[in-house]
């Protein structure tokens, strides 16, 4: 058999060949990163013992106890409705002001719909430190209407008050699948029920909502599996009054107990993972017939927005004031909270003037530490997330790889794991695996869990992209010569560079502002903003706390700005 | 340069099997066509010989070169290959100029700066686009595209070159204008090429041969003149041109193959076939709408079978017209040069234009 390279043929250069080196090692790595923390999950659910004191023996025990629980279940009952009002509220937001602000010819909607989308960028802690600091108990809102009328006028202390709040957090996400969705349809379809003798409005309910519904039924899988995961806003507002939910009892357990119940915070992490996986499921099964990714097609005509006549103006007068008080009111309360002693409509606000809490923030160690290492990482570690997420995406859609289908359910499967269960598991993988142990109190250990619990964020941002790119341009570099990692190198992630630039925009979003996953694995030295955040403000430091919420917010505008302005690429385009 | 010997070549995709023991040789400096509808496993062909697809049986060599074997497990990659492919979307990589599109290859093969400027300034004289070496591929028409594409390809020099319906995303004008100067390049650089295409017209036009192609095998190989002039079934004489139908049962022969054919009608032609047919068998007659003739009155007949037809539809063609014309029953596609309005007319069909087919077994039955 000849070796010898034929006339123009390239012969192989190396002697093992590098693509399938690259596949094997990206699959391994992605195949470790997503299970190290889902074992030990599991191994401690069924184990009476701490995982420390070694593998002990299997029982059931922490299950049947978990189930005959009056508080988890109460806990697991207040999560469900949480849950379910969330979404409801957040659908009827979102996709309301979709249609208002893509489809309609409402004065200002372009503006309104950038604000609206503000959440989105932020913490769901920091949004919910802003509605505590203007609409909790005595709060700066609560207090004004208060005075002004002699009533209390609303409690946030309920579950109803939570659903508000988380629903204000969520209904970007509702907003931004329909705006999409509605951008995407096809005038001629609304253009044919006119003409067949179908009003505005008649239109609009026969046939524009129901073209929405992929989006509408992604979306509410999405708020509810945020919704049930949750932990800020259950916390703030439920911690004090004693509404429990899932998420709140996995940390308190996990963290605040003198004695944790290895074995039940175990038990209530699978369950929660269990119903998550679930959800996840269900909305696979639900828009599997609906294709997997819709694809635009090249049509420069664009959807005729409904006129809406006298109603023009109310409409717009309401969504306006939605975005200022559920948007901007809570960001001017953490602004106002951050250069004032203390907040309240009594007295003015010149008067507790102070720069005591931006001085504390740029000198107390804890403050700045936790500035410094939530900027690395984001950057960082989000550097390291796209590389992650480009190779995992070229691998399983580009390249001849045998698990290649394996590979992305694996990369994907996180989407069904909360940001807590994510914490909890690295925390206890650093015990169970040794070659993990040497990252006990650093800040690559939550490099690592945020890059697992992310993953598919990247991916989602990468993967459409990469389906426009043409096979044929592989193909052809394979042909004129190139091996499958020149080819990718030169060519696919050539080409993929505009969407993996927006990957890492919003990979740096959610590294920066995650302190869910990070609650379980940060240590002296290696805190981030979000869990500064949540320690100092149960201590009762708000005044602080709100100076680097503010200080969150505003690097991550100027990120999420200087972004778009640089390159073009908007953060969730 | 190279010629390309095919066994036994088998390719599947899950449970549809898109070419079946596929035998072909190409000599050196050949140029055939592989010619079928779509599904019918040309491009999977193109695409194994190209090492794109691994195939499930059957060997490719090139050149002597082994490229593929299923019984040894060998399968050379697509970059150890010396195959030229132009793609159907012609596949310019959008973030590359001209020159760099052509330079790509040449870097992959290590060739020295200058000596690489200077091939690629020839391959692109060759397909006459040197002036737009700067251009970005979004920046040049569909025609210009294709023109890159090939000279991309050549720029290497490979043993084989690969054309994948590279004329199909052209306006029909253009197309026309690309063939001729499509076949006058090719046959400049005189390589052993394989050119895919759905379209006859450009496969009579191209070939040195032509292997049309039905259902994963090859229904016929030979020069166009003999595919056209003797199809050796019903599909390729509806698929190289069209042909019209007559069912029929043949009752007498006469000397020098001549057959008497029976329609259900009653009526009765008279056709020459190389084939050997019994009395009594049902037969297919295929004729060629642009073989046949139209008399608005009987003509005198010698050599050609007269049927009367009745004029039922036609359609415009520009220098001809197309008559749908019924006869007993039988609707024929017909092409005449002059005019006729609707009403009783003579179909002249000359005894060599029919070609019989045995009934049975014929996909068009």
């Amino acid at each position: 058999m000849t070796t010898a390279a034929p006339a123009s043929g390239i012969a192989p250069r190396w002697p093992v060949d590098r693509g399938t080196v690259l596949q094997w090692s990206t699959a391994l790595f992605t195949l470790v990163l997503v299970f190290a923390p889902l074992v030990p999950v599991i191994l401690q659910s069924l184990m009476r013992a701490p995982l420390y004191d070694g593998i002990g023996v299997f029982t059931a025990d922490n299950y049947v106890r978990l189930f005959s629980s009056q508080t988890l279940r109460e806990a697991v009952g207040n999560s469900m409705v949480f849950a379910f009002m969330t979404t409801l509220l957040a659908m009827l937001i979102g996709a309301g002001a979709a249609i208002a602000v893509g489809r309609t010819d409402i004065p200002g909607g372009k503006f309104i719909g950038e604000l609206l989308l503000w959440p989105l960028y932020l913490s769901q802690l920091v949004m919910a430190f802003g509605f505590s600091i203007m609409y909790g108990p005595s709060g700066y809102l609560t207090l004004g209407v208060q005075a002004a009328t002699g009533q209390t006028p609303w409690n946030l202390y309920t579950l109803g008050g939570m659903a508000v709040v988380a629903a204000i957090c969520e209904a970007p996400l509702t907003f931004l699948y329909c705006l999409n969705s509605t951008r995407m349809a096809d005038p001629a379809l609304e253009d044919a029920a006119r003409v067949s003798g179908a009003g505005s409005l008649r239109t609009l309910w026969s046939i524009t909502l129901p073209l929405m519904r992929p989006a509408l039924v992604y979306s509410a899988m999405l708020n509810f599996t945020i919704a049930l995961e949750l932990l800020s806003v259950p916390l703030i507002f439920g911690g004090p009054v004693g509404i429990h939910f899932l998420s709140t009892f996995l940390y308190d357990e996990g963290i605040g107990a003198s004695t944790p119940d290895y074995g039940m915070v175990g038990a209530a992490a699978v369950a929660l993972l269990g119903i998550v996986t679930l959800l996840v499921w269900l909305q696979g099964r639900l828009l599997s017939n609906i294709g997997r990714f819709v694809t635009v097609k090249g049509k420069a005509s664009r959807p005729r927005r409904f006129p809406m006549g006298w109603l023009r103006w109310p409409l717009a007068l309401l969504l306006a004031v939605y975005v200022i008080l559920g948007v901007l009111a809570p960001l001017a309360g953490l602004a106002l909270r951050a250069v004032t002693s203390f907040l309240t409509p009594l007295v003015p606000v010149w008067e507790v003037w102070t720069v005591a809490h931006l001085k504390m923030i740029v000198s107390y160690p804890t403050y700045v530490r936790s500035i410094l290492n939530s900027i690395g990482i984001a950057l960082f570690g989000g550097a390291l997330a796209t590389l992650l997420v480009a190779l995992v995406a070229i691998i399983s859609q580009r390249s001849p790889f045998r698990y290649a289908r394996t590979l992305e359910f694996v990369a994907l499967y996180p989407r069904a794991v909360p940001g807590l269960v994510v914490g909890l598991g690295f925390l206890w993988a650093m015990i169970v695996f040794p070659f993990l142990g040497g990252l006990h109190n650093t800040i690559a250990i939550l490099v690592l869990a945020f890059t697992m619990r992310y993953l598919p964020t990247g991916l989602g941002a990468v993967a459409p992209a990469l389906l426009q790119i043409h096979p044929e341009l592989d193909r052809a570099a394979r042909t004129a010569g190139a091996d499958w990692w020149t080819t990718s190198w030169a060519i696919s992630l050539r080409l993929l560079k505009p969407a993996l630039v927006s990957a890492f925009a919003v990979l740096f979003i959610c590294f920066f502002k995650d302190y869910a996953t990070a609650v379980f694995l940060f240590a002296p030295g290696s805190e981030v903003i979000g869990t500064t955040l949540l320690s100092f403000w149960i201590q009762g430091d708000a005044g602080p706390v709100a100076a680097l919420a503010m200080l969150q917010v505003l690097l991550t505008f100027a990120f999420v700005y200087g972004v778009r302005f640089l390159f073009g690429v908007r953060v969730y385009g | 340069m190279a010629d390309v010997v095919i066994e036994g070549l088998t390719c599947r995709y899950g449970d549809v099997t898109a070419v079946v023991g596929l035998n072909l040789s190409i000599a050196d400096g050949e140029f055939l066509t592989l010619l079928g509808p779509s599904g019918c496993g040309k491009s999977t062909t193109l695409a194994a010989l190209a090492g794109l697809d691994v195939p499930h049986a059957g060997s490719v060599r090139v050149g002597g070169e082994l490229y593929f074997d299923a019984a040894s497990g060998r399968n050379l990659p697509p970059e150890q290959r010396s195959c030229g492919l132009v793609f159907q979307s012609y596949a310019l990589w959008p973030h590359m100029t001209v020159a760099g599109n052509c330079e790509f290859p040449l870097k992959l093969r290590r060739v020295a700066t200058a000596a690489r400027a200077a091939r690629v300034k020839e391959a692109l004289k060759l397909v006459e686009m040197d002036d737009f070496a700067d251009r970005y591929p979004h920046q040049l028409s569909g025609g210009q595209q294709q023109r890159v594409a090939l000279a991309r390809t050549l720029v290497y020099r490979p043993q084989v070159l690969l054309l994948d319906e590279p004329l199909s995303n052209l306006d029909a004008r253009l197309r026309e204008r690309s063939r001729v100067w499509l076949s006058q390049v090719t046959r400049q650089v005189g390589l052993t090429t394989v050119y895919v295409t759905h379209d006859q017209s450009e496969a009579l036009a191209l070939s040195d041969r032509i292997a049309v192609m039905n259902r994963g095998r090859v229904s016929q190989l030979g020069t166009p003149q003999e595919i056209y002039d003797h199809p050796a079934d019903p599909f390729v004489a509806d698929f190289i041109g069209s042909s019209n139908f007559l069912k029929g049962h043949i009752r007498g022969t006469a000397d020098g193959g001549r057959y008497a054919v029976e329609l259900p009608g009653g009526q009765r032609l008279m056709a020459l076939s190389g084939k050997t047919f019994a009395a009594d068998t049902a037969v297919l007659v295929a004729l060629r709408p642009e073989r046949l003739d139209l008399h608005a009155a009987r003509p005198a007949g010698d050599g050609q079978n007269l049927v009367q037809a009745r004029i039922t539809g036609r359609s415009y063609l520009g220098a001809r017209t197309l008559y749908l014309a019924d006869v007993g029953g039988t609707a024929l596609r017909i092409e005449s040069d002059l005019s006729f309005n609707s009403g009783e007319v003579w179909v002249g069909i000359p005894e060599a234009s029919c070609v019989l087919f045995p009934a049975e077994g014929s996909d068009l039955s």
